[in-house]
């Protein structure tokens, strides 16, 4: 290669350079030349003999003491070489696990679609958003002949173990879904699922709700999941959504109960999950009002613009770094 | 993301101190360091988190693991001086109903 | 081609010893300042493994000559406790020790060719070799 061969010429006039004229110029050359030498992949111990070499070429009388010095140099740097190594080595692989996950993210997300029901009645925004590649929240909506049906979920954790429960949870309740029964009933089922199957230090938090179209009520349950919000347009008041019930996976045999609520014009119902009512602000933690504060600043757009103009505020209060999977749900009663 | 782990041994009961935060980062070293305990016979742990600013899910995950060992083995676990955010946390999860907890200043 | 040059690795100044060996013979068949360098790594590692772990072992140096070439054969053997996964121990950023010294992927680095065995409850043995170039 035709760096390595001049590679000590160079030095040496670069070297001589520097010492003769001192000048900042001359150190940028060095630096130049690092860069190149990094490049082609020269080890910093190298470096050290190159030195050495050319020292003893334009110094021919320089003390065998200093000489002497440069061989414990060369020892010490031989390390620091390794170490380089090392690192170049770790960086490649990191990139290709960073790919392999990715990959493994659209796996994720073509397997999890769902799609938002386009029903007369109900306007519906939906945002999901990951901390990282993959989700570690999860949502689902279901349509069926005078029902439809909404479930959120969050599971403990982040990253690569959420997102693997999180597809138990799905194939769990697409079968549950077919029995068209009572969230009750579902939670009960989907927990005994969930326990059986988890780390002893995981749960999920899931919230269920069945919306039915002939009587406008909405029946739900909730597994220890954020109480979401239930606007009353007549009152403009926002209340939270009641329920108590333990996170799924920790207690086989808990039950599970039912709370309805009648839905009227204008109405919403609001569902989120952790990484809402998690966001830091460089004050602290935001909390729940700050919620139903922003949805209150873009009320009458319709609701996917609702959950998207949040987002986006939400986004920028945590100075555009999640700490946590964000997904939020807007449900505008439109008759 | 950082927790102090403190463990002081008076007869049959373990009293934990933590300091700190107790998330995804620090919560393995807290699982590592109470395992042993809780894996003896009976073991009574009672757990202080008045200095625990911040806990998350993980956290919550690894109390939820102890809670089952302490339980097989015939013990019993407490959590004490919890602020008003983590009596929030173990409220809407419902934690709170299996698993002992007092508030800061109540004991 | 000279015979084969022995240390017995029982204390950690047996490290030092097995170094000057390799250094040694390192200079005699013309290795410049850096390889030289390297192949004394090298040893430091090797003899630095059986100190720790094995509780003693054996550092062999011989010089080698091939066709054309010449170079140093550095085997490091010991009956300790064997490497129970030699796979990880081969892996970059894993180390045992906590990170201090360079490990045996390191070693492989700094040498021209490796080979490692071992066997749990019985020993293990890396032969290195570095050819002058």
């Amino acid at each position: 290669m035709a760096f390595d061969d001049d590679i000590q010429m160079k030095y040496k006039e670069m070297l001589a350079n520097y010492i003769q004229e001192l000048t900042e110029q001359a150190l940028y050359e060095g630096q130049r030349f690092s860069w190149k030498a990094i490049e082609h992949k020269i080890p910093p111990e190298e470096i050290i003999n190159i030195h050495l070499k050319v020292l003893k070429e334009l110094f021919p009388d320089i003390p065998k003491k200093i000489l002497d010095s440069f061989d414990f140099l060369l020892e010490v740097m031989v390390g620091y070489g390794l170490a380089y190594q090392e690192h170049q080595f770790l960086r490649g692989r990191q990139l290709e696990l960073k790919s392999e996950i990715e990959i493994a993210a659209n796996v994720q997300q073509a397997l999890l679609q769902t799609n938002i029901p386009k029903v007369e009645e109900l306007d519906i925004g939906v945002i999901s958003v990951p901390a990282k590649i993959m989700n570690g929240d999860y949502y689902q909506f279901a349509e069926h002949e005078n029902t439809m049906s909404v479930a959120i979920a969050d599971v403990i954790g982040k990253g690569i173990p959420a997102a693997l429960c999180i597809s138990m949870i799905k194939y769990a309740m697409d079968s549950l879904l077919e029995s068209r029964q009572n969230p009750s009933y579902i939670l009960e089922n989907l927990n005994r699922v969930v326990e059986q199957n988890i780390d002893v230090n995981m749960f999920i938090t899931m919230f269920f709700g069945k919306y039915d179209f002939r009587t406008n009520k909405i029946t739900y349950a909730s597994a220890g999941h954020e109480p979401g919000f239930y606007y009353c347009a007549s009152e403009d008041h926002f209340y939270d959504l009641q329920s108590k019930g333990l996170v799924l996976g920790v207690d086989r045999q808990v039950k599970y109960e039912q709370y309805e609520l009648n839905l009227f014009q204008n109405d919403m119902i609001i569902l989120l999950s952790d990484g809402v009512t998690e966001t830091r602000t460089k004050e602290g933690f935001i909390d729940r009002a700050a919620v139903t504060s922003a949805i209150r600043a873009h009320l009458h757009l319709p609701a996917q613009q609702i959950v998207e103009n949040i987002y986006k505020d939400f986004e920028k209060m945590q100075g555009f770094q999640l700490r946590d999977d964000f997904t939020l749900i807007i449900m505008k009663k439109n008759v | 993301m950082n927790l102090e782990i403190d463990i002081k041994r008076e007869k049959k009961v373990s009293y934990v101190h933590l300091k700190g935060e107790i998330d995804a980062y620090t919560a393995p070293a807290l699982k590592n360091k109470l395992a042993p305990i809780s894996e003896e016979s009976e073991p009574f742990i009672e757990v202080n988190l008045k200095d625990v600013e911040y806990m998350d899910s993980t956290g919550l995950g690894v109390f939820v693991g102890l809670l089952k060992t302490v339980r097989k083995q015939g013990g019993k676990l407490k959590l004490t001086n919890l602020s008003p955010r983590l009596e929030r946390l173990f409220h809407i999860t419902g934690l709170d109903s299996i698993i002992e907890i007092s508030r800061k200043g109540e004991d | 081609m000279d015979g084969q040059s022995c240390v017995m690795i029982m204390n950690e100044w047996d490290i030092v010893a097995a170094r000057q060996l390799g250094r040694h013979a390192a200079k005699e068949l013309g290795f410049g300042a850096v390889d030289q360098a390297r192949i004394t790594t090298a040893i430091s590692e090797l003899a630095r493994n059986i100190y720790h772990y094995a509780n003693g072992g054996k550092i062999y140096i011989d010089k080698i000559e091939e066709k054309e070439k010449k170079g140093i054969k550095i085997t490091a053997s010991d009956h300790g406790p064997g490497i129970p996964d030699i796979r990880k121990a081969m892996e970059d950023g894993f180390t045992t020790s906590g990170g201090l010294g360079a490990g045996l992927p390191g070693v492989k680095r700094l040498m021209d060719e490796f080979y490692i065995d071992s066997k749990t409850g019985e020993g293990t043995v890396v032969q290195v070799v570095k050819w002058l170039r």
